[in-house]
């Protein structure tokens, strides 16, 4: 857990980096940019988790 | 004393964070000094999810809260404000840099959040809007280079705020504000072998400005190239010219200053974030870099590789630095001096080695010198990084040959920028026009469409559209003259056929004149380099 701001007082709440929650969304996101990075030829990035219609839309 | 949120916003989020925001960094330690209360989220740094902004907020009774940033950073800086004025109603909300002084009214207009703007340089312009929100009044209409409000939510901007003219009353950037660790660990660039092995990298700023007008470029009008005149409606507005205010820290700011973070951070690597070091040069009639080399020497800051004249490898000691130079500008004698204090790496903007291109740029360089700064550089042992542009507005297949052949001659290897015509730029005004019809006539969409010239976004060629343009990087890329030839055969002709993709207009925001912008006391007004 790592404090988000830094200055010259102490402010009445501290908000704390969520290192956990980062990193597993960060996995994601750092995963993405990889893909995206290599794409050419074979190498194609699906973004969609799911395709599939519920049958709840028009 | 107010209590002051900075919020560093995110860009360039394809990549990671690189650059502790020096303006921020400035504005942060000037707050200080006047007493205030200050704390910084840098959201750039973090990466969070931007909802992480309501809680930052929610973590004082907040005075003023401040974001500000290039224009790339305007689609978080959009998302931010939302959220800001729903966490902390109460808090004055100042925008200011690049993304706001560009284009104030249109900033004002679709970010209807902003409470009030910092015009152009705001090293006095800040701290007085903080000294009067402090004492409780929120008319800002009697402070020098603001965006405000009045009691319509109109917004108006203030006259111009003259420029400081010493710069070394400046304070030290407030470094110790921002998650530094988070900067080291991407402290590492493929620019050279000993930027690629830098471990602690930190940006310094040398100065402000550019004797140049290059017609893409626009200097965050800081550099005494804006004035505040009355546009066709009467209403104030920003006014771009030719003219220029050259200023630059001493030799010895400079070094304390690098000194003080090689001590303090351990710092291997002091990247120069300056416009460009060899205008600033010139301007100081060839003493500014040298002297800088020899006080950087002087005071142990020398790397050991360059000390002893062996290869660099992991044991060398002192700091490394880079910056930009220009093709036309370089002084053999002053680059072995700087490769001498450790200097590895030098960007230079040659854009094209179009005659007719280049001409036209008001770059103040042609293709002999493009091609010659090459060797030159190589030869005072520091590494040239080379930047191409396409898609100029007079880009032809002839141009787009001679770039090619030159890189070929000189084995460079680059997949070009695309021209882009960024807020604030000539470009830019010559051509809103031609993107608003490109954007539908939505100019906020154009905006959130930008970032750094690598993607096509508006096109300015008269003669190729983005599908032309986007195989003509990927030939240059190639340096394939086989596939240009039979491009040209195939659509050259078809060209004469085709109505222009871009045209330029006059506009009232561009002055293409030599008038600078005030500084607080006068000095000598240098003349562009590009114009003699």
């Amino acid at each position: 857990m790592s404090n988000l701001l830094k200055g010259n007082f102490t402010p009445k709440k501290q908000v704390q980096a969520n290192t956990q929650e980062s990193e597993d969304s960060s996995l994601q996101a750092e995963f993405k940019k990889a893909a995206l990075n290599s794409i050419g030829g074979s190498m194609v990035y699906v973004e969609r988790t799911d395709l599939t219609w519920s049958g709840d839309d028009e | 004393m107010a209590k002051v949120l900075f919020i560093n916003p995110i860009v360039r989020e394809e990549d990671v964070p690189r650059h502790i925001p020096y303006g921020i960094a400035l504005l942060a330690a000037i707050a200080m000094k006047e007493g205030h209360l200050v704390q910084v989220y840098d959201a750039n740094a973090w990466r969070l999810p931007i909802s992480t902004i309501t809680e930052v907020c929610q973590a004082d009774d907040w005075d003023a809260i401040c974001i500000g940033g290039l224009t790339t950073s305007y689609n978080y800086i959009k998302n931010a404000c939302k959220l800001i004025r729903q966490a902390a109603p109460n808090a004055t909300l100042i925008a200011g840099g690049g993304f706001l002084t560009s284009m104030p009214h249109e900033i004002f207009q679709w970010l209807p959040e902003l409470d009030v703007g910092c015009i152009g340089e705001s090293f006095v312009t800040f701290p007085e809007v903080l000294k009067q929100i402090d004492n409780g009044n929120h008319d800002f209409s009697s402070i020098l280079g603001v965006i405000y409000r009045d009691s319509n939510a109109k917004a108006h901007l203030t006259n111009v705020r003259p420029n400081i003219h010493d710069l070394d009353t400046l304070p030290w950037p407030a470094w110790e504000l921002f998650p530094l660790d988070i900067y080291f660990e991407n402290s590492a660039s493929l620019f050279s072998e000993e930027s690629f092995t830098s471990k602690r990298r930190m940006d310094i700023n040398g100065s402000f400005g550019c004797g140049l007008t290059c017609k893409y470029c626009w200097h965050l009008g800081t550099t005494g190239d804006m004035l505040i005149e009355p546009n066709e409606n009467g209403d104030n507005d920003v006014v771009f010219t030719y003219g220029r205010n050259i200023r630059y820290h001493s030799a010895d700011y400079i070094v304390n200053m690098v000194k003080h973070l090689h001590e303090t951070y351990q710092i291997d690597f002091a990247a120069f974030i300056d416009e460009n070091l060899m205008t600033m040069d010139v301007a100081s009639k060839g003493t500014w870099l040298k002297e800088l080399c020899e006080k950087w020497i002087e005071a142990g800051l020398q790397p050991t590789c360059r000390q002893q004249g062996i290869p660099h490898d992991e044991n060398c000691r002192g700091v490394h630095w880079n910056g930009t130079s220009h093709a036309g500008l370089h002084r053999p004698e002053t680059l072995k001096l700087m490769h001498q204090a450790g200097c590895t790496h030098l960007v230079y903007g040659l854009e094209s080695f179009d005659p007719k291109i280049l001409k036209n740029l008001g770059k103040g360089s042609n293709a002999r010198k493009n091609f010659n700064s090459i060797a030159t550089c190589l030869e005072s042992g520091i590494k040239p990084i080379p930047n191409i542009i396409i898609g100029f507005p007079e880009e032809s297949f002839t141009s787009v040959r001679n770039t090619i052949t030159a890189l070929k001659e000189l084995g460079i290897t680059a997949k070009p920028h695309f021209a882009t015509p960024y807020p604030g730029s000539e470009w830019y005004y010559q051509y809103k026009h031609s993107i608003l019809a490109q954007y539908n006539g939505d100019l906020e969409a154009y905006i959130m469409d930008l970032g750094d010239a690598s993607k096509i976004t508006a096109v300015i060629s008269h003669e190729f559209s983005a599908l032309q343009l986007l195989g003509l990087q990927q030939i240059v890329y190639l340096k394939d003259l086989r596939l240009l030839d039979q491009s040209e055969q195939h659509w050259g002709k078809a060209q004469t056929l085709t109505q222009p993709v871009a045209v330029p207009q006059d506009a009232f925001n561009l002055k293409p004149l030599r008038q600078a912008g005030p500084l607080a006391i006068p000095v000598v007004n240098v003349e562009p380099v590009a114009i003699k």
